[in-house]
């Protein structure tokens, strides 16, 4: 993505030999790969590079094979009913579950890169930070059993993801089960890398020290999860609006709700927009896509950094100029690699502000998912959380005036109900 | 951009593209894959539980306190700082109709001290009782659409405030965290456990806007002044001591600074921006560190 191939014919023939060679009839069965974005992005040495791809087999086992690992909780049942290649029994019981349903658009590892992510708008998540974006907890927390079951079976809607309502409950459960070992694999996939920056990853079967440091991290991922349900945000009964309320009340807490919308306590308006159209900042980038973009910026300060070393090198003698080579040495390596993973990226997208006019809301409809939406802001994304000043009666107030939004006469020119006097007198 | 690229990797990439194309082999980018007996062997040893080497915590096995200071100098003409590029709210987040100037790379003209380096203690055995006061808390504020200070540091586990002291709404956003901060507004901030390099902080509204947060466990954490000084009083004395040194425009690994002179050599500065050094009861250390332009990137 960084500059167009140059395709020569000699390497285009020798590409289509290797292809014939390896032969399309049996595919090998697939396998984890690691984040390279962040392995080499960290600049982790190819031994320790191997030693995380083994501690996580240890851990969790292949794709074909899903292991779970201790004191995760994770069901092993549910798991292998998620895990391996897509076949059916006599009995018509389906296997592999999440190649069948998921991994096209989510991938093998739960990275978001499956095959038919490039045609996507917007990109499949890529679970392995254990962020999601459309849960009931608080901003930092991990998503409930609950939380990940409705995004299954109802979709989201505005996106490719479509609602998995028709599977029957097991198989929604085990996909569930799987999504939360990809991630919670994922997660102590960044964990060892970081570790593996920060001091050095010796075999564990060597070193009882570094085991200790595995368990340790493995509890804190999973407490995480574990925490979830006691996490749930849930709002103050006393302040919730009723579910039967007088034309007259909705009105006056859709008026609060959009002063607030345009006020500089909730600052709603300078994303979404002056007329909530979503168009009030749209050259931001989510996290996903930031750490992808700081990636290629490194990329393209090199070049100009090994040139700089190179002639630098004139000026050095004896050791200095020896070590100074290896130097030059290593940033041509880190070149090389840098852009084989910087071509692998998909186009970047801005994050752009929901159209709150459009009454499309990906996270779901219902009043109390946008007071969750409200409340913790959207994870990895730059949409923040509300601030500790607003009242929860304030965000149930903006909740109105979003709801109320899809039916003001300008969202809808054309199409006017009669009734809709009521709500844009 | 000049690109280097072997006509096999362009074979190999094509090659994956077309097996991809074609519905077999995988899309996956190459990277290491485990390796089934390594796999087992650790699988066993972690069944077994990994506590019979309970971690040695740093024990402290010196006595006494010292210094260590110094100074960070860029070799060269100090490079230009343009200004940030306001997009928006002209009238509070530019002064006199100019905009902040960015704050990628800091350096005094005359002295050519480096503003903004980290220098900061990896793991401390024991902390100097002068510490325990209680200090104010560690504010982040936000003033002309700009961060002050652009690098913090707060202690994990003690409160710190995010402020905004503009007319206009911010957010400041690190790690899991991302809070709108009213006009005129403070919210409290407990970082629960360290970083190991500082995070990035930016408001989403105003994109422009970059700060650092470096949440430590220890309280030494130096960030070089103006002129490119630092200093790091009551280190523990008589036993090695580990440092960080960190500076967001760095060219190295994760903005490890890692100057490559005499210097640093002498104090076995590693790829990794770190260095080891032991202190004698009382001792002032001082180290001056002058730093190449190729240790930046962008400059």
């Amino acid at each position: 993505m960084l500059n167009r191939f140059h395709v020569s014919w000699q390497p285009a023939f020798f590409a289509v030999a290797l292809c014939a060679l390896a032969g399309c009839g049996k595919s090998p069965p697939p396998v984890f790969r690691l984040d390279m974005t962040n392995v080499v992005d960290k600049q982790i040495a190819p031994g320790q590079r191997q030693t995380v791809a083994d501690v996580l087999e240890a851990m969790f086992g292949t794709p074909d094979e899903p292991i779970s690992p201790q004191g995760s909780e994770i069901d092993v049942r549910k798991l292998r009913m998620a895990a391996g290649p897509v076949w059916s029994d006599e009995e018509g019981g389906k296997h592999g579950l999440y190649r069948r349903h998921c991994a096209h658009c989510h991938g093998i590892s739960g990275d978001g890169h499956g095959p038919t992510a490039l045609i996507l708008n917007p990109y499949p998540r890529d679970y392995r930070p254990g962020i999601f974006k459309f849960k009931s907890t608080e901003r930092a927390a991990r998503p409930t059993d609950e939380d990940l079951t409705r995004i299954v079976k109802q979709g989201i809607p505005g996106t490719a993801m479509p609602s998995f309502a028709l599977l029957p409950p097991t198989e929604v459960e085990a996909l569930v089960e799987y999504v939360k070992y990809l991630s919670i694999r994922g997660q102590m996939e960044l964990a060892l890398e970081e570790f593996a920056f920060n001091e050095e990853l010796p075999d564990p079967a060597e070193n009882a020290e570094v085991r200790t440091a595995i368990s340790e991290m493995l509890t804190t991922v999973v407490d995480g999860w574990k925490e979830a349900n006691e996490k749930v945000m849930r709002p103050e009964d006393a302040v919730i609006p009723p579910a039967q309320r007088s034309p007259e009340e909705i009105l006056a807490s859709v008026d609060k709700g959009r002063a607030l919308f345009y006020g500089t306590k909730a600052n709603c308006f300078t994303c979404h927009g002056p007329t909530g159209l979503g168009d009030g900042q749209q050259t931001d980038f989510d996290d996903w896509t930031k750490i992808q973009r700081g990636f290629i910026d490194d990329l393209r300060a090199l070049p100009d950094s090994i040139q700089a070393s190179r002639k630098n090198l004139e000026n050095q003698q004896g050791d200095e100029r020896k070590n100074a080579e290896t130097r030059l040495e290593e940033q041509g390596l880190e070149l090389t690699e840098r852009q084989l993973v910087a071509e692998h990226f998909l186009p970047h997208r801005n994050a752009i502000p929901r159209n709150l006019r459009e009454g499309v809301y990906r996270g779901g409809r219902r009043p109390i998912d946008i007071f969750w939406r409200i409340s913790a802001g959207i994870p990895g994304t730059p949409m923040p959380a509300a601030p500790a000043t607003l009242t929860q009666e304030e965000i149930w107030q903006i909740v109105d005036y979003v709801h109320s939004l899809p039916f003001e006469p300008a969202s809808r020119p054309l199409a006017r109900p009669v009734n809709i006097g009521a709500v844009n007198p | 951009m000049e690109i280097v690229r072997s006509k096999y990797t362009i074979a190999l990439i094509t090659a994956l593209a077309l097996s991809a194309g074609a519905g077999c082999g995988s899309p996956d980018l190459p990277g290491p894959v485990a390796n089934a007996k390594s796999a087992k062997a650790i699988r066993e040893v972690l069944k077994t539980g990994g506590d019979e080497g309970a971690t040695a915590a740093t024990a402290a096995t010196g006595t006494g306190w010292a210094t260590l200071k110094g100074r960070f100098t860029f070799v060269g003409a100090p490079p230009q700082r343009p200004p940030y590029k306001v997009d928006k709210d002209h009238n509070i987040c530019t002064e006199g109709g100019r905009a902040p100037l960015e704050e990628k790379l800091i350096v005094q003209d005359g002295s050519n001290g480096i503003m903004n380096v980290a220098v900061y203690l990896r793991r401390a055995s024991r902390v100097h009782e002068s510490f325990q006061q209680t200090a104010a808390p560690v504010v982040l504020d936000q003033k002309v659409c700009v961060f002050l200070p652009h690098i913090v540091a707060p202690l994990a586990g003690k409160p710190m405030l995010i402020k905004n002291s503009d007319p206009t709404g911010h957010n400041a956003k690190f790690g899991s965290f991302n809070e709108t901060v009213a006009s005129g507004g403070t919210r409290e901030y407990l970082a629960q456990k360290e970083s190991a390099l500082p995070l990035g902080v930016s408001c989403s509204i105003h994109p422009w806007m970059t700060a650092y947060i470096l949440p430590r466990e220890n309280p030494y954490v130096a960030i070089t002044k103006e002129d490119g000084s630092f200093e790091l009083a009551n280190l523990p004395a008589g036993e090695e001591l580990e440092f960080q040194v960190w500076h967001e425009s760095s060219a190295g690994a994760s903005q490890a600074l890692v100057p490559n002179t005499p210097e640093t050599k002498e104090l076995n500065w590693s790829s990794r921006g770190r260095f080891k050094i032991k202190l004698q009861p009382d001792e002032v250390k001082e180290i001056q560190i002058s730093v190449p332009a190729t240790a930046f990137t962008g400059v």
